[in-house]
């Protein structure tokens, strides 16, 4: 199994390497079979429900890594179906020639990144990991190279490697809080760390962890440090957009996870959750508002990021196990759902040429299959049955009643609803109308609408039933994040 | 002061080289008036030599103030006999502040006690109030629009020297000025102190503000318009004129007192009452006197005036700088 | 209070000199904060960094860490020549609005830097934290330094501040990693540098592209993305 890992790793860094030297056609070929072949190797490792650990402990999978990995191998191999369609063909002017290779490139060394931090044993090397895929994602969201492109760039980069200044600050104390117990030589494994936690300083470890959900907050979207994310999200191209909103935010929230996991055996429960409990409420609620008031699709799907963020946020902070499942479950069937809806639009987007709300019309009837599946998306992400979404969101809620937290589901509830309002209010307008005269009815690219096809199906499969053995690695993952105490 | 004169003569008595405590109280007050214009006039020729010039002679200010005591007085039309007791009342509180700081010797004379670091600003600014209220009281624009900016600026220097006060406190737990030095004395690891550079520092830019050096004001210029110390001696005229002078003179050689025998370098001060000690005193100081007046004259020389809006940004920046001293003796320790 | 106890109790000249450099780093922190010409800036950063890199060289020394010579040397490199080299040649293909990016007034900003750093160095003091490389005020300094940084970065609105103030951040946390992680897995100090090195290429690159496109270096415009 080791083998695995070292092949994930090995893989999608030599579809960036390659990408520089070869062919288009060459290149996406090999883009798309590195994501197909890491998202194989990533389902490889489903039913190992042990620890896999490779290189003397600094790289190293549990359950909980695998269920990340799995999201974002899954984004990957998506995406690079859907870049295909995505970066034209046919076009051999040398700046077209360097776009792709630029493109391709950058968008593998992107996947490589975000596959690299679930796998990382150290909490050192997590964050380097992160550290990498900010500066890779942001000359990505660059790479159009328009005003707004380049804003959101600038705007992007600065605030997350702020916060991610803020999060090796996090691991620096954490690794000082290790110190009492591992002595000066730990290398923050997170297995030594989980081990000693109980002998850690209260005090330090609870600066650690609310420097770590500030740190790597920001890079999740947890409101009030989000305010790169719309941006960033509208601006990208669209398969870099639904990269960041269905792999990055939850790889950073991965990293919160891992402090939450060691926070909860040194403290308690109680401060990690209160902590996970305000970012989450103040993101949730705050999104739902600018949801019903945007005039960007992009951006509207941004926004509804940052809702399920808040969500599982929240989720984190009830204390049943059953929660923690809904919210491991929320990450595979937020990843399936965002990508598909950002894919629909990227489709949309094509077809009408611009983003914006009130000038996209009929988009169901202009779109054969791509339109109808961004409606469903957009149902999916406000929770409707019976798609993956909805069981998760239910499991959370559950959660939530059953530990007591009778008050805070309702406003979960509520909050969600108001977003589903907003979402489905602009999607209805956007879709349902009759199009506009002189719009040719037709897709633009078969691969486009293959990308949504894999996503719908994921969607629906974590909705209906979910295989035995996801089910199996989530709730052992939940086990292991749901503390000693 | 009736009572130092006393004790004076009282000590004059007293045989040998010893002196009293009370004639080196005298003493002090006679170097700081003796050689308060050599100082200014030695900066004003090296300032001079740094720009090309020949510049003024060294003992160019004593024959300025030798010349306006022979000049007649002039009292503008409106002005009270307040016009004319301001300088006076000036000159005292100069003559006062130097008891109270260690100018020749470094332990405490009698009348050290009479007032703290924050006893000695209170009288300096009591001065600066004289001159203020004095050059108000002539009905002048250029006078009035002087003094009104050297009691604003004034006042936002005060923060700054009240936290270099509580460094000094917190090093020393009291405000005497002889105690500061003593510490600073005492081992090289109190003198590259952090906290007690960042005093220094911020008593540094207290003093360039004080005595009307660039960047807050230039000191030697005739532009009414940037004026602040300078324009409120605009009315004056003869021997009041002179006093004036001679006091702004006085007040930047306290300072520079205060920050090199308390902050900077409080060495080579007379340990003793033995007459050659304190005697040799005079010129150590004076040659340390010209040594932070030839720092002050190339700051002069090497940035720009701010503009007068910009003035409260150096301000914050002593105070910032002082704040800064606080904050690291709190954290570092003594 | 108790840090202040112990450090009374046993003063060494060593972490004296320390506390100094430590308070240099925040003093140029402040320096840049207020200074008005980007040029001054990058080399108040250099001249940070330096210091920086005097710091981990005074912790080598008396803890005798082989590592981290290196260390200091490699950030040496690449924090006072490379990255203040990198950004003056993006300055040099600039002409004019160097200047005077500040949204609100120096003054009251020095004001607001002065209790953000009191706060960052109470927060600290409180903590149980005891080092053996360096004294703790130097982390509570670090602290105010990464506080400063960001106020640096919310109220200067041209690109060179903002990445600047990114930069001296990451001072400050290195100050904080000397306290807190002398001992650190070397391979992740030097990760942390190779970040820092892509970093400045990105902001270098993002710096020129932005001046190609908007013709200046002010950030003012930036504000088309909304809502």
């Amino acid at each position: 199994m080791a083998g695995v890992l070292v092949a994930l790793l090995v893989l999608p860094l030599a579809a960036s390497l390659s990408s520089w030297w070869a062919r288009p056609a060459l290149t996406r070929a090999l883009t798309l079979v590195s994501g197909v072949a890491t998202f194989a190797l990533a389902l490889a490792l489903v039913p190992s429900t042990g620890v896999t650990a490779a290189f003397g402990g600094w790289l190293r999978a549990d359950s909980l890594s695998i269920v990340f990995l799995l999201a974002v191998a899954f984004l990957y191999a998506a995406t690079a179906v859907f870049s295909l369609g995505y970066v034209r063909q046919g076009e051999e002017t040398p700046e077209a020639r360097r776009y792709t290779r630029r493109f391709f490139a950058g968008l593998n060394l992107f996947a490589w990144a975000m596959v690299a931090a679930p796998l990382m044993g150290s909490l050192a090397l997590l964050w380097v990991a992160i550290e990498v895929t900010t500066v890779v994602s942001a000359l990505l969201v660059a790479i159009d190279d328009t005003d707004g492109a380049v804003e959101a760039a600038w705007k992007y980069v600065l605030i997350a490697s702020m916060g991610l200044g803020i999060a090796l600050l996090a691991t620096l104390v954490m690794y000082y809080a290790g110190t009492s117990a591992l002595g000066s030589s730990n290398e923050l494994f997170y297995a030594k760390l989980l081990g000693a936690a109980h002998g850690f300083s209260p005090e330090v470890v609870r600066l650690s962890f609310g420097l770590a959900v500030l740190g790597f907050g920001t890079k999740m979207g947890l409101v009030p440090v989000h305010t790169w994310l719309p941006d960033a999200h509208s601006e990208a191209p669209t398969p870099v957009s639904a990269l960041l909103s269905g792999a990055l935010l939850t790889v950073s929230f991965y990293a919160i996870l891992r402090f939450y996991e060691v926070s909860v055996r040194a403290v308690g429960p109680a401060f990690p959750r209160d902590v996970l409990l305000v970012f989450g409420l103040a993101s949730l609620g705050l999104a739902a508002l600018y949801l019903a008031d945007q005039r960007d699709l992009k951006r509207l799907l941004a926004y509804s990021s940052v809702e399920h963020m808040g969500i599982l946020a929240i989720g984190m902070s009830f204390s049943a196990p059953v929660a923690v499942v809904g919210v491991l479950l929320h990450v595979l069937a937020h990843a399936a759902g965002k990508s598909t809806a950002f894919f629909g639009a990227g489709s949309v987007v094509r077809k009408f040429g611009t983003k914006e709300l009130h000038r996209v019309r009929g988009v169901v009837s202009a779109l054969p299959w791509s339109g109808p599946m961004l409606l469903l998306a957009v149902l999916a992400l406000s929770a409707m049955p019976p798609f993956g979404l909805f069981r998760s969101e239910f499991l959370i809620v559950e959660g939530g009643l059953s530990s007591q937290a009778t008050a805070l589901s309702a406003v979960l509830v509520v909050l969600v609803t108001v977003a589903f309002l907003g979402l489905s209010w602009h999607a209805s307008e956007a879709m349902l109308t009759p199009m506009p005269e002189g719009t040719v009815r037709g897709e633009t690219s078969a691969w486009m609408v293959g990308a949504m096809v894999v996503g719908m199906i994921a969607l629906v499969v974590l909705g209906v039933h979910p295989p035995s053995q996801l089910s199996e690695l989530i709730t052992h993952a939940a086990g292991e994040l749901g503390g000693a105490r | 002061m009736a009572s130092a004169h006393v004790i004076a003569l009282r000590g004059g008595k007293v045989s040998g080289t010893e002196l009293d405590p009370a004639e080196i109280q005298v003493l002090q007050d006679l170097t700081i008036l003796a050689f308060a214009p050599f100082v200014s006039g030695a900066i004003a020729h090296f300032e001079a030599r740094l720009q090309g010039r020949r510049g003024p002679r060294i003992l160019q200010p004593y024959y300025d103030i030798a010349k306006l005591f022979r000049k007649e007085t002039l009292v503008p039309e409106d002005a009270s006999f307040v016009f004319l007791v301001c300088p006076v009342v000036a000159i005292a509180c100069y003559l006062t502040v130097p008891l109270l700081i260690p100018v020749l010797t470094n332990y405490p004379l009698p009348l050290g006690y009479m007032g703290d670091i924050l006893g000695g600003g209170f009288i300096l600014a009591l001065a600066g109030f004289a001159v203020a209220l004095g050059a108000a009281e002539t009905g002048g624009p250029y006078a009035q629009l002087g003094s009104s900016r050297a009691m604003t600026f004034g006042a936002l220097i005060e923060p700054s020297i009240l936290f270099v006060t509580f460094t000094v406190a917190l090093v020393t737990t009291t405000d005497l000025p002889y105690f500061e030095a003593a510490a600073v004395r005492s081992s090289f690891a109190q003198f590259v102190h952090p906290a007690h550079l960042l005093a220094a520092l911020a008593f540094f830019l207290v003093v360039l503000s004080d005595t009307g050096r660039i960047p807050v004001e230039t000191h030697a210029s005739t532009l009414e318009f940037g004026m602040i110390d300078e324009a409120r001696t605009l009315e004056h005229s003869g021997p009041p004129f002179a006093l004036l002078k001679w006091g702004s003179a006085m007040k930047q050689m306290i300072l520079y007192v205060i920050l090199i025998n308390v902050f900077v370098a409080p060495w080579g001060l007379a340990g003793s009452g033995q007459l050659g000690a304190v005697l040799l005193a005079i010129p150590v100081f004076l040659g340390k006197a010209l040594g932070i007046g030839a720092v002050f004259a190339v700051i002069d020389n090497s940035f720009s005036k701010l503009r007068l809006f910009k003035i409260t940004e150096f301000m914050a920046a002593a105070f910032l700088i002082a704040v800064l001293a606080v904050l690291v003796l709190y954290l570092v320790g003594r | 209070m108790h840090v202040f106890a112990t450090l009374v109790a046993a003063p060494s000249t060593v972490t004296d000199g320390a506390e100094t450099v430590a308070v240099l780093v925040l003093l140029s922190q402040y320096a840049m904060f207020r200074a008005g010409l980007s040029r001054s800036q990058v080399r108040l950063y250099a001249f940070q960094s330096l210091s920086v890199s005097a710091l981990a060289l005074i912790v080598a020394a008396t803890r005798h860490i082989g590592e981290l010579y290196v260390l200091a040397g490699l950030s040496l490199l690449l924090k006072v020549i490379l990255v203040p080299s990198v950004i003056m040649r993006v300055l040099k293909e600039v002409r004019g609005d160097l200047a005077g990016s500040h949204r609100f007034g120096v003054a009251t900003m020095v004001l607001c830097a002065i209790v953000l750093s009191v706060f960052g160095v109470f927060v600290v003091e409180g903590m149980p934290i005891h080092s053996k490389s360096l004294p703790l005020p130097a982390l509570a300094l670090a602290a105010a330094v990464v506080l400063v940084a960001f106020l640096l970065v919310i109220v200067r609105s041209d690109v060179v501040s903002q990445a600047v103030g990114f930069f001296s951040l990451e001072n400050g946390v290195s100050v904080a990693s000397l306290v807190l992680a002398a001992g650190l897995p070397f391979i992740a100090e030097v990760a942390f540098l190779f970040d820092l090195l892509v970093a400045v290429v990105v902001f270098g690159l993002l710096m020129r592209v932005h001046h190609g496109r908007a013709a200046t270096l002010s950030t003012r415009h930036l504000e088309r993305l909304r809502g």
